[in-house]
């Protein structure tokens, strides 16, 4: 029988059939970072010896707090890293870290066909490289970490083939709150985003990922990309992949890593996504989203826009805010950070506005490429990387009432702070939100130097 | 198994795991005492706390229960706090996970049972026959998924997965031959 990507990967990681339809799963690489690992690796010590069926499969990066903020964060930082060391584990400890969902990438820790579990239910981003790459609770990492699997009730498939060419302004990002509002934002509840069509063909890795990261907010288990060249391309040459041979020789094996053709779907959907613009949330969750160029939707529901302070029929692009926020997982990679440049270059910003990098090593990078001097120019805050504002836990906290945009991928109630309001975009939407005060995009912009030349 | 049965309804759907316990109070190690911090996300959930009825250890709730975050704290600051059953028509994959690892049953009923489950004060609920009698004399049947019902009633399931570790050996053993 024909087969589809995620049949293929799941078959070959099924160690045994378990009653009432579950499996036990095999995982091939588990990222562990410090919120939600020391509980499962303190039960295993406590427990079971302190054993783990391989540290050689785990990678712990220090990530969501990062450095610790107070007591507690630094006891949870230390026990990460006293268990990375005891056991052999590597470590991407404070200043050559990042959010892990970034890091494991960059590294090589993630590659076609594996199957891949972290606590974090952004992990859905590594799906971008053809990968099984879940998020999980603790108490089933920690199962993970003893015993090498998961139980899991076999996910349903979901095909999404996106067809056309992104057009100028619209960008993965917009594409991910595209898919959620067609398929809803809990309308893939239990199963794989299987994607396909030449739309991801034209996308570069950072894209992929950036889709695949929001397939969480549809409910998804993860989102998956066929791994073609651009994928093999990628991994060649990063840290963690074998070189030369050994190398190609995987490659060869990722090549087959295809659907096959006649594979049947449990439901299946084709967008054309030629004409998309850019979009942004206007409610609390990230399936409630509207075009740029329009207004808060005539069937808002009412405990949305209380929460949000707005009414309906209100154009986004009037909307005052308070912060602009570019980072997380979502969009913290360097081709988001040059796209927010290119629009803050010789511009200044007018709110407060946070620049945070996904991780040390996209950091360096864009600071080679003067990134930084750009941020600063414009007067936005160039942090180092962590998870930062996102979620409300460290730096970055908005006030009750306050309106932020965000590059991030939650808008739910208090995400960025208790009674704060989240606005989800693209970077280049939000560095030009960043420039106006309002929601906007780069387009309103006047040009460059414009401004001094009415004044003179 | 019993419960007690006192409701405490949630007439909301996409109730998030930021809203059941948010971010900045996941700083600890350990996974009890959080009941304290149950609902400190939600728009109105100290209030909805404290109009509870002090043996509550049942919520009813609309679709979508624990989306969001794997954060394994909304289900353990809901048992903290004396929660056993959600009752909703449907839950977020990995809270649905986390919540039977905890001993909270996640309890999925047709969305049209739910308007009459939240009018209720007390519901008899069974975990072992797998049945909801409701103030009307009504029974609603549920299932629960059969190997995590016996984490559910008697926990283990880290002793469940310890037990497979031969067997994963030799499975990977046989693959890479
Ligand atoms: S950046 Fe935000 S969404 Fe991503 S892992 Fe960190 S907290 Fe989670």
């Amino acid at each position: 029988m024909p087969q589809s990507l995620f049949d293929k990967i799941w078959e070959a990681h099924v160690v045994e059939e378990l009653p009432g339809g579950n499996a036990l799963v095999f995982v091939d690489r588990i990222v562990a970072h410090e919120i939600t690992t020391p509980a499962g690796a303190l039960e295993i010590q406590r427990n079971f010896g302190d054993v783990l069926f391989d540290p050689k499969r785990i990678v712990a990066i220090y990530d969501h707090v990062s450095p610790a903020k107070d007591t507690e964060t630094a006891i949870q930082g230390k026990i990460l890293r006293d268990w990375a060391k005891r056991h052999g584990i590597a470590m991407h400890d404070i200043g050559q870290n990042g959010i892990c969902h970034v890091v494991a990438p960059e590294r090589g820790y993630v590659e076609p066909g594996m199957s891949l579990a972290c606590g974090d239910s952004h992990t859905c981003t590594l799906g971008a490289f053809g990968a099984f790459a879940l998020g999980i609770g603790t108490t089933a990492q920690a199962g993970a970490m003893l015993a090498g699997c998961l139980i899991l009730q076999r996910p349903k498939v979901m095909k999404i083939t996106l067809e056309g060419r992104l057009a100028h302004g619209a960008t993965a990002k917009d594409l991910a709150l595209y898919v959620i509002a067609q398929i809803g934002f809990k309308g893939a509840t239990n199963h794989v985003i299987e994607y396909g069509g030449s739309t991801i063909e034209s996308l570069s890795m950072d894209e992929r990922m950036t889709l695949c990261n929001m397939a969480i907010e549809s409910g998804a288990t993860t989102g998956l990309c066929p791994p073609d060249e651009t994928t093999f391309s990628y991994l060649r040459g990063r840290e963690r992949q074998p070189t030369g041979e050994a190398f190609e020789r995987n490659v060869a094996r990722w090549r087959t890593l295809r659907a096959d053709s006649g594979a049947t779907y449990a439901s299946e959907i084709v967008l054309d996504v030629s004409g998309l613009r850019p979009i942004v949330t206007w409610g609390t969750n990230p399936g409630e989203s509207a075009p740029l160029d329009g207004t808060v939707p005539a069937d808002a529901s009412a405990a949305s826009l209380e929460y949000m302070g707005l009414t309906r029929g209100t154009p986004l692009r009037s909307l005052g805010l308070d912060q602009a926020f570019i980072g997380s997982c979502t969009n913290s990679r360097l081709s988001d950070l040059r796209a927010a440049a290119d629009v803050l270059r010789g511009r200044k910003v007018t709110i407060p506005t946070i620049v945070t990098p996904g991780s040390q090593a996209v950091k360096r990078a864009a600071e080679r490429e003067g990134l930084h001097d750009v941020f600063q120019d414009a007067g936005a805050l160039w942090t180092h990387s962590s998870c930062g504002p996102c979620l409300g836990m460290s730096m970055g906290v908005i006030a009750p009432g306050a309106r932020c945009i965000s590059s991030t991928n939650r808008n739910f109630p208090g995400r960025m702070g208790a009674g704060g309001r989240v606005h989800l975009a693209s970077p280049a939407v939000v560095a030009a939100s960043a420039v106006l005060g309002h929601i906007a995009g780069p387009e309103e912009l006047a040009p460059v130097g414009a401004a001094e030349a009415s004044v003179r | 198994m019993k419960l007690a049965g006192y409701v405490l309804p949630i007439d909301r759907a996409d109730i998030d795991t930021d809203q059941i316990i948010p971010a900045h109070l996941l700083t600890g190690v350990e996974t009890t005492g959080l009941g304290e911090h149950l609902f400190k996300g939600m728009p109105g959930g100290r209030e909805l706390l404290e109009g509870a009825h002090p043996q509550a250890d049942v919520i009813v709730a609309r679709e979508n229960f624990g989306c969001g975050s794997s954060r394994e704290h909304a289900a353990w600051s809901l048992r903290d706090r004396g929660f056993r059953a959600v009752i909703a028509p449907s839950f977020a994959r990995i809270f649905h996970e986390n919540a039977y690892n905890n001993g909270v049953a996640p309890i999925v009923v047709a969305a049209e049972h739910i308007d009459g489950l939240l009018g209720a004060e007390r519901l008899h609920i069974d975990l072992i026959d797998e049945t909801i009698a409701t103030p009307d004399g009504g029974t609603i049947h549920f299932t629960l998924d059969p190997l995590r019902k016996q984490f559910l009633l008697e926990g283990g399931y880290m002793e469940f997965m310890a037990k497979r570790i031969p067997r994963v050996r030799g499975w990977l053993a046989a693959k890479a031959s």
